[in-house]
């Protein structure tokens, strides 16, 4: 990621239902509607899902985002730590996935809120780190600096690294680039499935022999 | 609505077993009343179908309000139903899946279309276990025939024990293996365990005025083109054609009602958007509202002639409750790294699959369980999702090019097994209705039972070691935790949504709720043409059997009407 900040990637479409959702759960604070989510489920306001019945064609995310400007830009570059540009490949901030990382973490769903303190504790780790090695924040720190903090997550926070590369390899790999990157074909529609072509039969009977098979 | 009252008859369920009572009886010339618990439902313009997960919210992860993904057809309904409890006795698993829309779950269903064989019709003849159907597969065949011809499922006769060949020109031609299908194979044939094509319900060829498969998007998702099987594209718009449907949605029956001879002069069902209560009648009534809802209704439906329910003079709704036997396991395997791109989607089912290949060793009491299982694979280089970093979950370190090169060469090689199992129906799995808890109408809910007998975790712990030595002979590596001992290893009750046998048939009123052809043996105008019926529960999946059960019992009661018998 370059030294820019990193800008939302939302559409329009999806930004105003957030503010909307935002403006009715906290008043447009989003420190305050991260306490609200925080809180959902126990007492303060519920943040609802899209329910068991939404439209499925045109989908809309009904809860606010919550993370602070310097929580989303401190995902920016840990996104872009895991997958950076490469080439024409665009980065993983490129594709708004610091957007939705936010979106994650502010999902009122169980598995979510399970991530929740995982993500936001790692998160303010890194500030913490940074603070050690003489800079004000990690989003203030130098870009060697915060790549020495993150390089040093798998040791020092290896749950957090994990989980945080998991939501950002399964985000990137699910937008049309991602498909592109790793190799996904399909998606389109065909007259007939011709099954699979000469040279990935021969690459698999020359496995298939080394096996013995 | 109230235009044709009485109805010739009323169908409760638009699902496979209603869907195809409704084709039937219409296309007989019967006028019909279709109640359905959920909400209308239209596949053509609510699929997403080339939609992608970065469309979704959280990128259609599955979530208590979608539990198999945003995408999935299942719309208003799932595990848990709002206003709509179910409970389960102290001690016991159980899972209860309850779509709630027009055409029930034949709209996110497996497309899963196996016959059951002949073994499967008579399997205490055969092992001295379970119980007798009083019908057998000749007798059924025929109905597997028309269904085939109409909804259209793909495989080839392969000469296989107690799977049987369709005759020619019901089946479509199956699509070629996947690569990793192949591969697969390759692994099981060096076992001696065949592989064979799938019989899957999706077209590969025109059929019947509908456009065949585009080869693309999960048939979980539905299909608006029409190219696979869901009663509300293949069932009920002839039916609706025919000018002898209606249907009405959101109509939740829970009581047959009876005239004062004993026979069913309609049903009562609660509107669940204005809750308020109706009555319906009709000269028939056919029950196909899934397994555990029509037993609901028959215990709920008392009276002085049947106090507790009808057809429950012996006790036997709500018995027999059976689901398949599943467990699962994955590996990931170096042989599919790399592999050229290539386009993996197919049709939305697998294009090859493991019938049970030990039948002989069972009848010569050389396996420690008596009945077979299935295997179903997925895997291939298909649409990526939420989950593809478990291709690298031995990798703590990775991030950069290395962690691209390494996702890139890791695409498409991790294969998913899940056996699919026969259960043997036991005296303890069952549903009743609950003592105290009602819906929020004021209806009393159905409280399920459940425990596996040896028969099933035997059989679960067998898949698994099944899993891991084809795993191992592919050069594979076997995901971290899997559950070798069967009583850990098997599904939950109800998790695999081929709940069974709560009103099954049989030969005689003393031991079942209906005769060979669905009919109450209480009450002679009301038939059952849903899952309810099954005396056994075959590994092969239910539903192509409900929809040759439920045409064959139609045809039964049409004839009846005919002659003026019901």
């Amino acid at each position: 990621m370059s030294e820019r900040p990193y800008v939302s990637k939302v559409d329009r479409r999806t930004a105003l239902i957030w503010l909307g959702a935002v403006g009715a759960a906290a008043a447009g604070d989003p420190a305050r509607a991260g306490v609200v989510v925080q809180a959902a489920g126990a007492a303060g306001v519920q943040v609802l899902g899209y329910g068991t019945d939404p439209n499925l064609v045109h989908p809309v995310i009904p809860w606010p985002r919550t993370l602070t400007k310097d929580q989303l830009q401190a995902c920016a570059h840990f996104c872009d730590f895991i997958l950076p540009s490469e080439g024409p490949t665009p980065s993983a901030s490129a594709l708004g996935v610091p957007d939705f990382i936010d979106e994650w973490v502010s999902a009122p769903y169980p598995e979510q809120v399970r991530d929740r303190p995982l993500l936001l504790e790692g998160l303010a780790s890194l500030d913490k780190a940074a603070w050690q090695i003489g800079a004000s924040s990690f989003t203030g720190a130098a870009a060697a600096q915060r790549d020495s903090i993150l390089a040093g997550l798998p040791k020092t926070s290896p749950g957090f690294f994990l989980r945080f590369r998991g939501l950002v390899v399964g985000a990137y790999y699910t937008t049309r680039e991602g498909f592109k990157d790793i190799g996904y074909v399909g998606n389109v529609a065909r007259l007939s499935d011709p099954g699979p072509s000469p040279e990935v039969k021969a690459h698999l009977e020359r496995e298939l022999k080394k096996l013995g098979l | 609505m109230a235009k044709t009252e009485p109805y010739d008859v009323i169908i409760v369920g638009s699902g496979a077993g209603g869907g195809m009572s409704a084709y039937h009886l219409t296309k007989s010339g019967m006028k019909v009343l279709m109640l359905e618990a959920g909400r209308h439902y239209d596949p053509l313009t609510e699929t997403a179908m080339f939609n992608i997960p970065a469309e979704a919210p959280l990128r259609g992860v599955g979530t208590p309000d979608k539990p198999f993904g945003f995408y999935d057809a299942t719309v208003d309904g799932g595990w848990q139903v709002p206003n709509e409890p179910y409970t389960v006795a102290e001690g016991s698993e159980f899972l209860w899946w309850r779509p709630r829309m027009l055409g029930g779950r034949t709209n996110h269903w497996g497309r899963i279309s196996l016959r059951f064989g002949p073994y499967d019709f008579k399997p205490y003849s055969r092992d001295g276990l379970g119980y007798d159907w009083p019908i057998t597969y000749d007798e059924l065949a025929p109905w597997y025939d028309k269904v085939e011809k109409l909804i259209g499922v793909t495989g080839r006769a392969q000469g296989l024990e107690n799977t049987p060949d369709s005759p020619e020109g019901c089946l479509l031609p199956p699509p070629p293996p996947r690569a990793f299908e192949t591969f697969l194979s390759r692994g099981f044939e060096s076992m001696g365990i065949p592989v064979a094509a799938m019989h899957g319900a999706v077209l590969t060829q025109p059929l019947n005025g509908r456009a065949q498969c585009i080869f693309a998007t999960p048939c979980g998702r539905g299909c608006s083109i029409r190219a696979n099987f869901q009663s509300t594209t293949v069932l009920l718009p002839p039916a609706m054609a025919t000018g002898n449907l209606t249907i009405r949605t959101d109509a939740l029956v829970y009581q047959v009602d009876l005239d004062s001879a004993g026979k069913a002069e309609g049903v009562t069902f609660v509107d669940r958007k204005t809750g308020e209560h109706h009555t319906v009648k009709a000269r028939a009534v056919v029950l196909a509202a899934g397994s555990g809802e029509t037993a609901r209704i028959l215990l709920n439906s008392k009276s002085p002639l049947f106090p507790d329910g009808i057809g429950n003079g012996s006790g036997k709704v709500g018995r027999y409750l059976m689901d398949s036997v599943g467990a699962n396991a994955a590996g990931q395997f170096p042989a599919l790294e790399n592999l050229p791109p290539t386009n993996d989607d197919g049709m939305g089912v697998e294009h090859v699959y493991v019938p049970w290949w030990g039948y002989q060793k069972q009848a010569h009491k050389e396996m420690d369980f008596p009945r077979g299982y299935h295997i179903e694979m997925g895997g291939g280089r298909s649409m990526p999702s939420m989950g593809l970093a478990r291709i690298i979950g031995d990798d703590m370190t990775s991030v950069g090019p290395a962690l691209r090169n390494k996702l890139r060469g890791r695409f498409g090689s991790v294969v998913g097994f899940a056996g699919r199992g026969e259960m043997i129906p036991n005296e303890d799995c069952y549903c009743e209705l609950d003592p105290t808890v009602k819906d929020k109408w004021g209806i009393p809910v159905l409280r399920f039972h459940w425990k596996w007998s040896e028969h099933e975790t035997r059989q679960a712990a067998h898949m698994v070691k099944t899993f891991l030595e084809v795993i191992d002979r592919l050069g594979g590596r076997a995901a971290p935790g899997i559950e070798t001992d069967g009583a850990k290893a098997i599904s939950k009750g109800g998790e695999i949504i081929h709940e069974v046998g709560t009103a099954r048939m049989g030969a005689s009123d003393k031991d079942s709720v209906v005769d060979g052809y669905g009919q109450s043996w209480a009450v002679k105008n009301l038939f059952i043409t849903d899952g309810a019926v099954l005396v056994s529960s075959p590994d092969k999946n239910p539903t192509l059997s409900i929809l040759a059960l439920s045409w064959r019992s139609s045809d039964h009661l049409a004839e009846l009407a005919r002659k003026g018998e019901l």
